[in-house]
């Protein structure tokens, strides 16, 4: 038990140390250099970039990251699969079909679209996509067939999207290309508080549910028997986890797989499944894996930038199929 | 009130489709009530209609005289505990975990145990006889010992009533007695009341207050062991071939 708590401690504190030390890079490396003295300085190109580009963005990844990893917790608790994630079942891809519509339509027409629309139409695909994944469940009991499904809704959502934005030729649409493949850049401080709201009420909700999930782990019918109310718990879990990935798509487009890597990462250094630790644990290997992530996209080929569901993709798709190689392995 | 459990034509089934009808039956606080009969007779389906689990047909089962459905779930979870035949092994849980999920209708909003809830996890633990198993992955432990787990679980949940399926499955003889042994403790100690299903009928002869028979629809018949464990009725419920009863129950 001692041995537990301190292990969890010392991961905690590694994990801090590797948040400040993103974000201490982050702002320190880019195409512009960014001598901190000079920073501080107002009316500065460097203090403009620290203080209008830098900052919100770290922010957003951080943010974002937490956003995504919890999402994809809560998804393979509601599916009892561990490779269930809001990209992986196509939710993402599902916002971002809705969001580009909305926008090309919206902006077609010469109005602007402000960020709580964009959440609201990444918030209603993230539904449909989710409704259908439900469905597909309902019908098929199997892991494989979900998950292809899903991989299958987020080629076609992806696959519309691209007829969209690339048929619209607006020049506010060339920002939706760079969008719809995925990136924290352009992030403003209006955003980040948007953003940051939903989130924070929305993660807070996720840990208030630490108490039924962690019943949740031994089945539907032994939770209901000690009480969860199943239907409300169901109904909460799909709703967050929609909520956490429509806003992380109506600000970033799609992420791929921190939703999958970071909980099962976390689950497997942390040696346990207990959601009062997996919850905040996960908030905090999203963001550092965001940050992480962010950081080489927009610095390998400075200044060009990778999207950042490149280099998401892959760090995150070998621990899907380290996942996966884990459970043959075990049978 | 003179009855801590009843059912009053009580019809069970899967959607629509009765599995067992009309099943009338009544058990004392602090009784153990166990079903038998053929596989496939329907006693899991009984079961899981009287933990709330599956929607009943029609008729009524009640608990202190109130109908099971009108009870509120939160109330229901302290009243009665169930262990069915499923057996989660969930990763990266450990045992002491499963059996805190036992406390969930006593704890605060987020779930945090007390020192009493700690000291009920223990006690529980220490009833079946796997205290040493506390900190162990479930994924590391016997069927068996899954098994004691899960009725320690159910234990810690101080419940008035407690449903097992099948509790003595996936255990060796010892295990096996020693369950029913702490089972036959709740009842007289804490008047707790247990209805069960057993395989094992010398197991149940030698449990139960009260024996109730499942046969092919209905329940064909229920009483007490020494009327119920007669080489007539235990023939007709199994179709024993003649000469059967004695040779298996004989030395009796």
């Amino acid at each position: 038990m001692r041995t537990w708590r301190m292990r969890q401690l010392l991961i905690a504190l590694v994990l801090f140390l590797l948040f400040f030390a993103l974000v201490g890079l982050n702002i320190k490396m880019g195409s512009v250099k960014m001598p901190l003295g000079q920073a501080l300085i107002p009316n500065t190109i460097e203090h403009d970039i620290l203080w209008k580009v830098r900052l919100p963005r770290l922010t957003a990844a951080t943010v974002l990251g937490g956003a995504l990893a919890l999402s994809g917790f809560l998804l393979q608790t509601f599916f009892g699969n561990p490779i269930a994630g809001p990209f992986v079942l196509g939710i993402s891809a599902g916002a971002k079909l809705i969001v580009a519509l909305v926008m090309v339509f919206v902006l077609g027409r010469g109005f602007t679209v402000n960020s709580k629309m964009i959440v609201s139409a990444a918030f209603v695909g993230a539904m449909l996509s989710m409704a259908f994944v439900l469905a597909v469940a309902r019908r098929v009991n199997r892991t494989s067939s979900l998950i292809i499904s899903g991989v299958m809704i987020g080629y076609i959502c992806s696959a519309i999207t691209d007829f969209v934005v690339v048929f619209a030729s607006d020049e506010n649409i060339v920002n939706l290309h760079h969008w719809s493949q995925g990136s924290f850049s352009g992030t403003s401080w209006a955003d980040v508080r948007v953003m940051a709201a939903v989130i924070f009420v929305a993660a807070v909700t996720t840990f208030f549910l630490s108490k039924p999930i962690s019943a949740y782990r031994l089945g539907e019918s032994y939770a209901q028997s000690v009480g969860v109310n199943i239907r409300v718990f169901r109904i909460l879990l799909i709703l967050l986890s929609s909520i956490l990935c429509a806003c992380v798509t109506a600000f970033a487009g799609p992420v791929s797989f921190v939703g999958v890597a970071v909980p099962h990462l976390i689950k497997a250094i942390t040696r346990t499944s207990k959601p009062h630790i997996v919850i905040p644990f996960c908030f905090l290997g999203g963001a550092v894996f965001c940050l992480g992530c962010d950081l080489v996209a927009r610095t390998i080929y400075a200044p060009m930038e990778m999207s950042i569901s490149s280099v998401s993709s892959l760090l995150g798709a070998p621990v899907v199929i380290w996942i996966m190689a884990g459970r043959v392995g075990g049978e | 009130m003179e009855y801590y459990f009843r059912a009053e034509k009580l019809t069970v089934g899967y959607n629509g489709r009765p599995v067992v009808k009309d099943i009338e039956a009544s058990v004392k606080k602090g009784q153990i009530a166990t079903l038998i009969g053929p596989n496939a007779s329907g006693k899991s389906t009984i079961l899981k209609s009287m933990a709330s689990q599956l929607k009943t047909i029609s008729g009524v089962a009640l608990i202190n005289d109130t109908p099971l459905e009108a009870i509120n779930p939160q109330r229901l979870a302290r009243q009665m505990a169930i262990v069915s035949t499923e057996r989660p092994q969930p990763e990266l849980m450990t045992c002491g975990e499963l059996v805190a999920v036992g406390r969930y209708p006593y704890t605060g909003k987020l779930g945090i145990l007390s020192d009493e809830d700690k000291e009920k996890i223990a006690e529980a633990l220490s009833l079946v006889k796997a205290l040493e198993l506390m900190d162990r992955n479930l994924t590391e432990v016997s069927d068996g010992q899954l098994q004691r787990i899960m009725l320690a679980r159910a234990l810690c949940q101080e419940p008035e009533i407690i449903i097992l399926d099948e509790p003595t499955s996936f255990l060796d003889i010892r295990y096996a007695v020693e369950i029913l042994d702490v089972l036959h403790r709740l009842a007289t100690e804490r008047k707790v009341t247990v209805i069960m299903s057993l395989h094992e009928l010398n197991y149940a002869r030698r449990v139960s207050d009260l024996v109730i028979c499942i046969k092919n629809g209905y329940v064909m018949e229920l009483g007490e062991p020494e009327a119920i464990f007669t080489e007539e009725t235990i023939s007709r419920l199994y179709d024993l071939p003649a000469g059967t009863y004695t040779e298996l129950f004989g030395e009796l």
